[in-house]
């Protein structure tokens, strides 16, 4: 994406940019560069002699059938959970925006989940999705055994689906929002004057001219949905039943963290991490070429 | 409004209320376990409606958690988090939009990738760079041969230790970048023509446009920095005068232990009171959502 | 505002002028919830107790966050002097070359400690393989029986089974008896697989279970402990019992509390919890865990954490923390407060002693707590019943446990289940082998 007017001033723009570039040097880069390089050795936890040992890292991740298991599980949640938040975020934000009487309560309750500490989180979807306790148990009853995330590992994916995608609602509720009132009311005026209907409206001309934070919403989305999916996972399922849902980075929090064998923990990240930058070029490629900006 | 459209607009409210139901439940259950006793909260299903303990819960979460004097901290941690990250992101999506340099894609994806590891895998090297800021400059000096010695900065139990890191991340300038991209060309043109250097162009006509942008990241920023606890709780030891809200929650919600009481109705009314600020913020921060402000011409 | 600011300015001030003359040290805790405060009393009581040094305790948000954290503060040389470290970080920590041995600590501060009173098994759980005590157990607990006395007595008993046949032969009864939910069991290997082995000496690895170094493999796939599971696996199938994760809704404690279970098993440490939460009348006891052979039990395993003193620290703070754990160890101020304020176990014979002469098991409520003690000395410490010690374990667990899930849910074969958790165990093993390769295990 460029733009046909720009200035000219590089200083400038080389101190505009500097603040940022030197936190991220100094609090990211400098560290992970650290950790990745772990990668190639195998590093005892408290420091001390590491032994350089090429791809070998690599290879244990890439030789063990469960790691697999582990990237289909990562992706398919990843576009589950995006789909799900982002669709449910952008329907209400849309009605939201129509302001019929009442919108101000929605206006901030919608943001609520986000606002919610990840401990209260865990206690509030075991207590609903439990099928012994919770409201989910009413169900169970009259269809025995249709719902048990303990044991059913497609249960227990579609809870922590739903746990991603009940937290990042309240996040996609807020952009979507934003972008929607920055829209000039002309634009939706002039449109109903030419007849078109609410719901025409918000395909044709509201969704239109918010793409550009629909992309990024998209890709943050599944960014997070990648990255930030261990808590939920470690709060709910724990990875099981029988590795349903262990997710790429709750085996990387579960090696490195808890495990503390920090050298597969690094390689594990650095698949990931490739594995997000290709998806997050293929969305800038081919996602973003359907955007249009101004 | 527009029309009348009868048929639409009940339905309208019939998914806004379904979905207030369901998106609010969760934090239904938060509130409910917070007004039981410790037996209630525990018995198995816990009841569905509100108990009578919300205030002695309230008071005792208070008091366990200090949060007369951590909410300061992490008052001041998220504004200090809210307050750089806007500024610091709006820079520099501005020099990455509004400049025209090779390697500005580059320093695009720099940032962006900040968002694909997450704290859990570097927390070791990270602890160190909080242990002594400096430390990556040291490195790169002793890697070029040179043998300066560049004094320690600590950043462990301190405000900045807090603050800084959290702010080096991605989402900000990805959000502005955005927004950039969709002002009309013409604004800027027309602003050259006044005569109008980047700027005032930034200043005078970007920042005015980019209000309900700013405020939906002010309030996820806000919200997001006051509820980490990992960082937190690496950076600071001294718990007496540098402890965040969170933290102290992190202590009193009970963990996966053995023997761990399970005192559920404490930790919830200490939710309850650890949410309060980013709410209100968000309700505050509602006012710029203001419809209509920008008039242009498309 | 101000005013509020100002007064706690000033009593900052004043509690830093009071403490400027203490020599202040730094101590890290797991432990979180009512047992953090628990923690942080004890400091608070050590600080009342004396006005020569401060322990500035510092809770850490979890036990594997205390781990991780005091790993990170330790290579930027900001650990603590004392850390309190779980079972499961024991070796790391042997390994780490980042400790000061507390049997040559406790020597070169002059801390008195009867290192033949502590319980055998509890000793050597901590212990080297050549029997040295490198930390001070602290927070212990051991797995116990938990069984509801008014279920039994449907079929007519009064006392709980101690052999695992018996206990197959009552949850049939029971069933027939109309007992809904005879045993309630989760996927955790510390009930299933490791108290079960040391309760009926059977070995988990090989070389002692790991004492005898890192070269050692895992053997459970060819002990009883396979046949244990499919008699669990029957008893689900049959309805005899049920898997309770907090994933389904309640956990073990919790589905044993509210009377929906007959029996569980679980931590002596929940002891409390049962009490505190149970439904009115709950008629309920506890016992040792079956055995295979009841004329041939071994000891059971400890659990918890223990404190661990770090190097690289001033001799004023050495002081300092040795006063500390001479004050938190002892009978009296240590052992006893634990005890009184949690639902763990005294750890020497001394505080069990006095524990017993203040009639602390007398009060109904702690009724047959002391049964986890029984099980911990049932008898002597054989090669392996003393403990586990092997490398990434919280990993092999995580293994054994995504394994048992497949096989309960009836993916595997339970046979072919645990030979799958034993294989990727071995390579984790391996893969420890070799990091810490040139390290000989002390």
């Amino acid at each position: 994406m460029e733009k046909r007017a720009t200035f000219s001033n590089l200083w400038l723009a080389a101190a505009l940019i500097a603040p940022q570039m030197l936190l991220i040097f100094v609090f990211f880069y400098w560290p992970s560069g650290e950790a990745l390089y772990w990668a190639v050795t195998l590093e005892p936890p408290f420091g001390g002699d590491n032994e350089w040992v090429g791809l070998l890292n690599f290879q244990t991740v890439f030789e063990d059938p469960k790691y697999w298991n582990s990237v289909r599980i990562s992706i398919t949640f990843a576009f589950f959970a995006t789909a799900l938040s982002l669709g449910v975020a952008a329907v209400l934000a849309l009605f939201v925006d129509r302001r019929l009487p009442g919108h101000q309560i929605y206006k901030f309750t919608f943001f609520l989940p986000y606002a919610l500490a990840a401990p209260a989180v865990g206690l509030a979807f075991r207590f609903i999705f439990s099928p012994d306790a919770g409201f989910v148990s009413a169900i169970n009853r009259l269809y025995p055994d249709l719902w048990n995330p303990a044991l059913d590992g497609y249960d227990a994916f579609a809870l922590i689906v739903m746990a991603q995608a009940w937290t990042m609602v309240g996040y996609n509720f807020i952009f979507f929002l934003a972008a929607l009132q920055s829209i000039p009311r002309t634009v939706n005026e002039a449109s109903a004057i030419d007849g078109a209907g609410v719901l025409r409206r918000m395909w044709d001309i509201q969704l239109p001219l918010i793409a550009p934070t629909l992309f990024f919403l998209i890709v943050i989305n599944i960014t997070d949905s990648f990255v930030n999916s261990f808590g939920i996972v470690d709060i709910t399922t724990a990875g099981g039943p029988a590795r349903a849902t262990d997710l790429m980075v709750y085996k990387i929090y579960v090696d490195g963290f808890q495990g503390k064998d920090y050298s597969l923990a690094a390689a594990q990240s650095i698949v990931l991490m490739v594995l997000i930058v290709v998806l997050t070029f293929i969305q800038f490629r081919y996602i973003e070429r359907r955007v249009h900006y101004s | 409004m527009i029309e009348r459209t009868p048929i639409l607009d009940f339905m309208t409210h019939v998914l806004l209320v379904v979905s207030f139901v369901a998106l609010l439940m969760p934090m239904w259950i938060v509130f409910v376990a917070a007004t039981h006793d410790f037996h209630t909260v525990n018995q198995v299903p816990m009841p569905l409606m509100p108990g009578s303990h919300l205030f002695e819960n309230l008071a005792a979460a208070w008091e366990r958690g200090n949060f007369g004097r951590v909410m300061v901290n992490s008052l001041t941690v998220a504004l200090g988090v809210t307050g750089g990250k806007i500024v610091i992101a709006a820079l520099s999506a501005f020099s990455i939009v509004y400049f025209r340099y090779r390697l500005r894609m580059l320093m695009f994806w720099l940032i962006f990738i900040t968002l694909m590891l997450p704290l859990e895998v570097r927390i070791v090297p990270t602890y160190a760079v909080a242990a002594d800021a400096l430390r990556p400059f040291q490195g790169m000096l002793d890697f070029a041969g040179f043998s300066i010695d560049l004094p320690e900065w600590n950043l462990l139990n301190s405000y900045s230790g807090l603050i800084l890191p959290l702010i080096a991340t991605a989402t900000g300038t990805f959000l502005y970048r955005q927004f950039f991209l969709t002002v009309p060309d013409e604004l800027t043109e027309a602003a050259k023509m006044d005569g109008a250097g980047p700027v005032r162009f930034f200043l005078e006509v970007l920042m005015p446009l980019s209000k309900t942008n700013m405020a939906a990241l002010a309030t996820i920023m806000f919200v997001w920095s006051w509820n980490q606890y990992l960082w937190p709780l690496l950076v600071v030891t001294d718990h007496q005068n540098y402890a965040t809200a969170t933290m102290q929650l992190q202590k009193i919600v009970p963990g996966p232990l053995f023997g761990e009481p399970p005192v559920w109705n404490v930790a919830m009314a200490a939710n309850l009171i650890v949410m309060f600020p980013p709410v209100l913020v968000t309700i505050l921060l509602q006012r710029w959502f203001v419809r209509g402000l920008i008039q242009t011409d498309k | 505002m101000k005013r509020v600011i100002l007064l706690a300015a000033a009593s900052a001030l004043a509690t830093g002028a009071h403490a400027a003359d203490r020599t202040k040290f730094e101590f890290w805790y797991g432990l979180t919830g009512d047992l953090g405060e628990v923690m942080a009393k004890h400091c608070q009581l050590f600080n009342e107790s004396q006005d020569k040094y401060e322990a500035v305790c510092v809770g850490q948000g979890g036990y594997d966050k205390a781990e991780q954290n005091t790993i990170a503060a330790y290579r930027a040389k900001q650990h603590p002097t004392i850390v309190q470290i779980y079972d499961a970080g024991t070796v790391n920590f042997m390994l780490s070359g980042a400790i000061y041995p507390a049997n040559k600590f406790a020597v070169d501060y002059g801390i008195d400690i009867d290192w033949k009173g502590y319980f055998p098994s509890i000793a050597n759980y901590y212990a080297t393989s050549t029997g040295e005590m490198w930390s001070f157990p602290y927070n212990s607990s051991s797995a116990v029986f938990y069984w509801n006395k008014d279920a039994w007595a449907k079929i007519g008993k009064s006392a709980a089974p101690a052999s695992w046949s018996e206990f197959a032969e009552d949850l049939k009864a029971m069933k027939a008896a109309g007992v809904e939910c005879g045993f309630a069991f989760d996927f955790d290997t510390w009930m299933n697989l490791e108290q079960f082995s040391a309760t009926n000496n059977l070995p988990i690895a090989s070389m002692d279970n790991g004492y005898g170094g890192l070269g050692a493999e895992l053997v459970f796939n060819k002990t009883a402990f396979v046949d244990h599971m499919k008699d669990f696996k029957a008893w689900l199938d049959a309805g005899y019992a049920r898997i309770q994760t907090a994933q389904v809704g309640k956990n073990l404690v919790q589905s044993f509390a509210d009377g929906s279970c007959a029996s569980t098993i679980t931590s002596i440490a929940n002891h409390g919890t049962v009490h505190n939460t149970q439904v009115a009348g709950l008629n309920w006891d506890v016992a040792m865990m079956p055995v295979i052979d009841p004329a041939k039990r071994t000891n059971s395993l400890v659990g918890g954490a223990s404190l661990w003193v770090m190097e690289g620290k001033s001799k004023e703070e050495y002081e300092a923390a040795a006063a500390f754990l001479k004050y938190v160890t002892a009978p009296d101020t240590g052992e006893k407060y634990i005890a009184e304020n949690t639902g763990y176990i005294p750890v020497t014979t001394k505080g069990y002693e006095l524990l017993k002469a203040e009639g602390f098991y007398a009060d109904p409520k702690r009724a047959n707590r002391d049964i986890a003690i029984a099980s911990l000395t049932a008898s002597d410490v054989t090669p392996v019943s003393r403990g586990i010690r092997l490398g990434n374990f919280t990993s092999i667990r995580a293994e054994i446990r995504a394994e048992l899930e497949a096989a309960f849910t009836g993916q595997k074969d339970m046979q072919v289940a645990i030979d799958a958790a034993v294989e990727r165990g071995n390579q984790i093993l391996r893969r420890y082998e070799q990091t810490f390769k040139g390290a000989a295990l002390p």
